[in-house]
């Protein structure tokens, strides 16, 4: 099958009986990462052969787009706000300790939003918010044995909970960074002005925005969109006893997808440095 | 809409989501002050704090690690193109520094921190509230407050101000040596940047600020939510979700309050 059933006689058993604890331990732990780097990579391989050729499931993809775009987008543009107007600040509190003039700090802080913050940020908390829910709901599934029933319905679970999720999470996520990054700017402008009395015009200046940092910032939007869901949705699959282990998935999915989005954040914008420069 | 007809219909929505707002926000300062008031008094489980801040702070630290390590590295590739415009190789370590220090480092951390440990303490606290376990210590006449809550918020603001404290020193490290392999920038050039006296205890202390009041923040989230679960496993899920969404959101507002408070 396809799916993540566990398989009952995996090779970090195997292991139980060896004689170094130490060298058991450490084993135990590579081989249970090497599984389950296995087995998201099949979640992953397994929904985009469903993207490609399975039917196409129009209700549950605009469902979950209002779940995970519409019902994000007010945290989204609170948090992206609030980010905008902290980093202009103390941005503009540094760089006046060097440098007196501040006519740059606009055209910087746009290509830094381009280029990283917007598209991580909104990622982060994306994972918080849609990360959790996934797993919440595909966790309370399977322990329910809702995912079991799907099952004898001859119905892969992947193709009819996680590919939705990960359609909708895929097309949605770069609107909703576009829409977070203006909150942003905007917020930052008016901190501009307010408090360094930066003129709007002079702060709103694109000339350092190129493109390759729009290609780095659109780069991660699509990689993070396909993170997301695709973690998530495997550590919901994956969870197991009763309302502890639903709660347990759902941390799973909090902590792995946000290290995913970091990791795939410091690759994409080394590979992106040493390209674009 | 028909208050004058007299007859009890639906709330709207609008006044019904103000008033859920409305009563957690009652919650969170009835369960803060309840803390307080046995922390104050120290009426609280000892061993429980200790069990805790190995589960919650111990346990954490590989997390903690390789976010700071990765995000030092990302801090440094950020400011590359800006360093490399002015040629300010000298800069970098007071460039990366200052903003690791003031606003990253305490605020990724506590994004994990939150993640990990606020989602699983909601976890653990709606799965003996659902299984009515919280109701048989009340039984018992021992109380939740002081035996199960008050540890854990503890446990966690302490754990998030060392995790920050212990995030700052590996970010730098990370920065320092991401400088090294994408500029050519040598960490001893980057360590000098850092402590010409453009950055100080100030910046060092404001961070650490911040994360104690983040610490608070998901401590009270996490485990008002968790108390606050009903109807079974799907419950539990709704409230770890409810938590992480209310404590992320939380720590950004404060975060921008306490950086004009602290400056």
């Amino acid at each position: 099958m396809t799916g993540v059933d566990s398989s009952a006689e995996s090779p970090a058993v195997a292991l139980e009986s060896a004689r170094s604890p130490i060298t058991a331990a450490v084993g135990r732990f590579c081989l249970e990462q090497v599984e389950t780097a296995r087995d998201l990579y099949r979640v992953f391989v397994v929904t985009l052969y469903y993207s490609v050729r399975g039917e196409p499931n129009r209700k549950a993809f605009f469902r979950q787009m209002y779940e995970i775009g519409n019902r994000s987008l007010i945290f989204l543009c609170i948090v992206m706000g609030f980010i905008g107007m902290i980093l202009v600040y103390q941005g503009g509190l540094q760089t006046q300790r060097v440098v007196p003039d501040l006519s740059l700090l606009g055209a910087t802080f746009l290509q830094l939003l381009v280029r990283d913050l917007a598209a991580s940020i909104c990622a982060l908390m994306l994972a918080t918010r849609v990360g959790a829910g996934i797993a919440a709901e595909i966790g309370s599934m399977v322990v329910t044995e809702q995912v079991d029933a799907l099952r004898m319905c001859a119905t892969d679970p992947i193709d009819y909970l996680i590919r939705p999720r990960f359609l909708a999470c895929l097309s949605v996520f770069g609107a909703l960074v576009v829409i977070a990054a203006g909150v942003a700017f905007l917020a930052g402008m008016w901190t501009g002005y307010a408090f360094f009395g930066i003129n709007p015009r002079t702060f709103a200046n694109m000339s350092m925005v190129g493109p390759g940092d729009l290609t780095i910032g659109l780069t991660k939007c699509v990689a993070y969109g396909a993170a997301i869901p695709i973690i998530s949705g495997y550590c919901g699959l994956t969870a197991f006893g009763g309302s502890e282990g639903v709660g347990a998935a759902t941390t799973r999915a909090v902590v792995n997808s946000s290290l995913a989005v970091i990791i795939l954040n410091f690759v994409i914008s080394g590979t992106g440095y040493l390209i674009f420069g | 809409m028909q208050v004058e007809t007299g007859t009890r219909s639906q709330p709207h929505p609008l006044s019904a989501s103000v008033a859920r707002f409305l009563s957690v926000v009652g919650g969170l300062g009835v369960l803060l002050s309840e803390i307080l008031r046995r922390a104050v008094r120290r009426d609280f489980d000892r061993a429980e704090l200790l069990r805790n801040l190995y589960r919650m702070g111990l346990k954490s630290l590989p997390i903690v690690t390789v976010t700071a390590l990765f995000t030092g590295g990302i801090m440094v590739i950020q400011a590359a193109p800006i360093v490399q415009r002015y040629g300010a190789q000298g800069l970098l370590g007071w460039g990366a520094g200052f903003g690791t220090l003031r606003e990253i480092a305490p605020l990724l951390t506590a994004l994990m921190i939150n993640g990990r440990v606020g989602a699983n303490n909601t976890a653990e606290l709606g799965t003996m509230t659902v299984t009515e376990q919280v109701d048989a210590l009340r039984a018992l006449a021992i109380d939740p407050v002081a035996f199960l809550v008050t540890p854990r918020f503890l446990s966690i603001v302490i754990t998030l101000f060392l995790s920050t404290i212990f995030s700052d020193a590996l970010a730098l490290l990370g920065a320092a040596y991401a400088g090294a392999g994408f500029l050519g920038v040598d960490p001893g050039v980057f360590y000098r940047g850092l402590t010409t006296g453009l950055l100080g205890f100030g910046d060092v202390a404001h961070g650490l600020a911040k994360s104690i009041v983040f610490g608070c923040v998901i401590g009270l989230s996490s485990c008002h939510f968790g108390l606050a679960t009903s109807g079974g496993a799907p419950g539990v899920g709704r409230s770890v979700n409810a938590t992480v969404v209310a404590s992320a959101a939380g720590v950004f507002v404060l975060d921008y309050l306490l950086s004009f408070a602290l400056s």
